[in-house]
C-alpha cells in the first residue's frame, strides 16, 4: 500500500491529496515538520504512539538499574549509576514534552501506561540479578538504543529529532561506562569473569529482540519510512548492532550464546541464529519475568507523587486568584 | 486540550557568555516559576548553561516563511508598543536562536518589524516573544542552578577511554597468539 502514489494513500487515509502531496514534498526536501504545521492524522498518531512508548521505556528503564544504586561496589560506580538513572528520568521528560507538542496530554499517556494499554521496551521486563547486569545494560541495551536513536535524530518531526540529539549525546556516556565495566571485569578475577559471562549470556538475546519484529512482520515500517520518521528498518539496525558487538565481546574473551554466530566474508556481516519470537511476544504481552513488578512500581510511584501534583496545582490556582 | 493539562512553556538556554540564546524544548508546569525550575531539572543536567528563559507558548506568535509569503503580517496594530524578543530558525536542522529585540504593539506587528529589520530571508520560521512574558533565571542563582553539573565530569563520555581499551585488548590478544605460535 505505502509504496503507492500519493493519491492512493490520500484515499486510504482520508486526507486531502494536495495537502498530503505538499507535506510529502516538504519531507523530501529535508524540511522538519514543526508543531502547528499541517500533518496527516496518521503521521500525528504514529508519532504519538512512538514517542510516548519511547518515553515510557525511559521511565520504566530506571527500575532495573535503580535497584542497584544502594549496592554499587564503589563510590565512583554509585555516582555514575545515580547520574545515569537521573538521565533516564530526564529523557522521559524530553519525550513526554515532545509528544505533548502533538496534542497528547500527560494524563492520557500516563493512564495508557498505568492501565497496561501502552507498551514500553520489552527489555525492561527482565531482572537485574547481579552487579554486572548494569554493565551489560550499558553496553548492550543502551548501545542498541543509540543505534535506533541516532536514526531518529534525523527524523522528520522537529521536536522528536531535537530531543533525540540530546538523548544520543547523553546515552553515549551510558554505553561507554557499561563497556568500560565489562572490559575491566572480563580481564579481572575468575569470579568477575564468570559474572560478566553470565550477564552477557542472559542479556544478549533480549537485546536483539529490542529492535522489534522482522521487517516482514513490522506493519508500520513502510509508512514510517515514507514519512521520514524512520530511515532504516528493524533488521538493518539489528544487523549493525551484531556487527559492532560480536567482535568486541569476543575480544574481551566473552562467549556469545549463539552457536550459529559467524562472520560471513561475502556480506561482511556477522550472521546469527534464530530469535525466539515466542519469548518476545510473551514479554510484550505482559508475561515477561518482571512485567507485573515493573507496573506495580510505576503505579506506586504515581500514587506517591499525587500530593505533589495536587500541591503544585493548588499553589498555582491560589497565585492566580491573588493576581 | 484536557483541562487538567498544565500550560506549555517554551524553554530557551544560553550555553555560555557570548553564545546565542537558543530554543531548547518545552516543559509543562502549573505556573511560570515552576516552569523555570522544571526546565532547569530537565535541560541543565549537563554543564552547558549560564542562563535559562521560559515563556508561555500561547503568548508566542509563530510564522513560517511560507505563511508570511502567502499572508504578509500587518505592521500596524492598535495600542502601545512593547518589547518583543525575535527568535528565528535559521536552518532546518537548527534550533531557533535569538536574533534581537523589536518594539511593536502586537505579536504580528513584531514579526513584521523583524522582517524589516533582519530581512525576510533571514529565517525559515519566526517567533515573536513578548519580553514581559519571559521569566529569566536570576544571575544570582546561576551558581546553584548550573554549577553542580560542571563538577560531575563522570557524565562526560570522554571520561571512558573504551576505544583505547579495546585496542589494547586486541594488541594483547595478538601478542599472546604470536607467543603461542613461537613456542610450537
Amino acid at each position: 500500500m505505502y509504496g503507492a502514489d500519493v493519491e492512493q494513500i490520500a484515499i486510504e487515509l482520508n486526507e486531502d491529496p494536495q495537502k498530503l502531496a505538499d507535506f510529502e514534498a516538504r519531507i523530501a526536501r529535508g524540511e522538519k515538520i514543526e508543531p502547528g504545521d499541517w500533518m496527516p492524522t496518521e503521521y500525528r498518531r504514529q508519532l504519538i504512539r512512538m514517542i510516548s512508548q519511547h518515553a515510557h521505556s525511559e521511565v520504566v528503564g530506571m527500575l532495573p538499574e535503580g535497584a542497584w544504586i544502594t549496592r554499587a561496589p564503589s563510590l565512583r560506580r554509585k555516582l555514575i549509576l545515580i547520574a545515569k538513572v537521573q538521565d533516564e528520568a530526564g529523557h522521559g521528560q524530553y519525550l513526554y514534552h515532545a509528544a505533548e507538542t502533538l496534542g497528547a496530554t500527560r494524563e492520557e499517556m500516563l493512564d495508557a501506561l498505568l492501565s497496561g494499554k501502552a507498551k514500553y521496551s520489552s527489555i525492561f521486563n527482565y531482572h537485574t540479578t547481579t552487579w554486572a547486569d548494569n554493565g551489560a545494560i550499558g553496553w548492550l541495551v543502551d548501545g542498541a538504543a543509540i543505534l535506533n536513536q541516532t536514526m531518529l535524530a534525523r527524523c522528520s518531526y522537529g521536536p522528536y529529532s531535537r530531543a533525540m540529539v540530546r538523548i544520543c549525546m547523553e546515552e553515549n556516556f551510558h554505553r561507554k561506562q557499561g563497556q568500560e565495566m565489562i572490559i575491566l571485569y572480563s580481564q579481572g578475577t575468575p569470579t568477575q569473569r564468570a559474572m560478566v559471562q553470565d550477564a552477557i549470556t542472559r542479556w544478549w538475546w533480549p537485546t536483539l529482540m529490542m529492535f522489534g519484529p522482522h521487517d516482514a512482520d513490522s506493519p508500520n515500517s513502510a509508512l514510517l519510512i515514507r514519512w521520514g520518521i524512520k530511515t532504516r528498518t528493524n533488521d538493518q539496525l539489528r544487523q549493525e548492532f551484531v556487527n559492532q558487538l560480536a567482535p568486541d565481546l569476543q575480544a574481551c574473551g566473552i562467549q556469545i550464546p549463539d552457536p550459529e554466530l559467524r562472520y560471513d566474508e561475502a556480506s561482511g556481516n556477522w550472521l546469527f541464529g534464530a530469535i525466539d519470537w515466542d519469548e518476545f511476544w510473551r514479554v510484550i504481552k505482559g508475561d515477561g519475568p518482571a512485567n507485573a513488578e515493573r507496573m506495580a512500581a510505576r503505579r506506586q510511584a504515581h500514587e506517591d507523587g499525587r500530593w505533589v501534583r495536587e500541591a503544585l496545582s493548588a499553589y498555582a490556582a491560589k497565585s492566580q486568584v491573588q493576581l | 486540550m484536557n483541562d487538567t493539562q498544565w500550560p506549555r512553556y517554551e524553554v530557551f538556554q544560553q550555553e555560555a557568555e557570548g553564545k546565542p540564546v537558543l530554543h531548547n524544548g518545552t516543559v509543562h508546569a502549573a505556573d511560570i516559576e515552576l516552569a523555570l525550575l522544571n526546565a532547569r531539572s530537565v535541560f541543565a543536567r549537563r554543564p552547558d548553561a549560564t542562563q535559562m528563559w521560559v515563556a508561555p507558548a500561547e503568548q508566542i506568535t509563530s510564522r513560517t516563511r511560507e505563511e508570511l509569503a502567502a499572508d504578509p503580517p500587518a505592521a500596524e496594530a492598535a495600542g502601545a508598543a512593547e518589547a518583543y524578543y525575535i527568535f528565528g530558525k535559521l536552518a532546518e536542522q537548527a534550533q531557533a536562536s535569538l536574533l534581537g529585540e523589536v518594539g511593536a504593539a502586537s505579536g504580528e506587528a513584531a514579526v513584521a518589524a523583524a522582517l524589516a529589520q533582519f530581512g525576510a530571508e533571514a529565517a525559515l520560521r519566526w517567533w515573536a516573544v513578548p519580553a514581559a512574558a519571559v521569566l529569566k533565571s536570576d544571575p544570582a542563582d546561576a551558581g546553584p542552578m548550573f554549577a553542580p553539573a560542571r563538577e560531575k565530569t563522570y557524565k562526560d563520555q570522554a571520561e571512558y577511554p573504551v576505544v583505547t581499551m579495546m585496542r589494547q585488548l586486541r594488541a594483547k590478544a595478538n601478542t599472546n597468539h604470536k607467543d603461542t605460535e613461537n613456542t610450537k
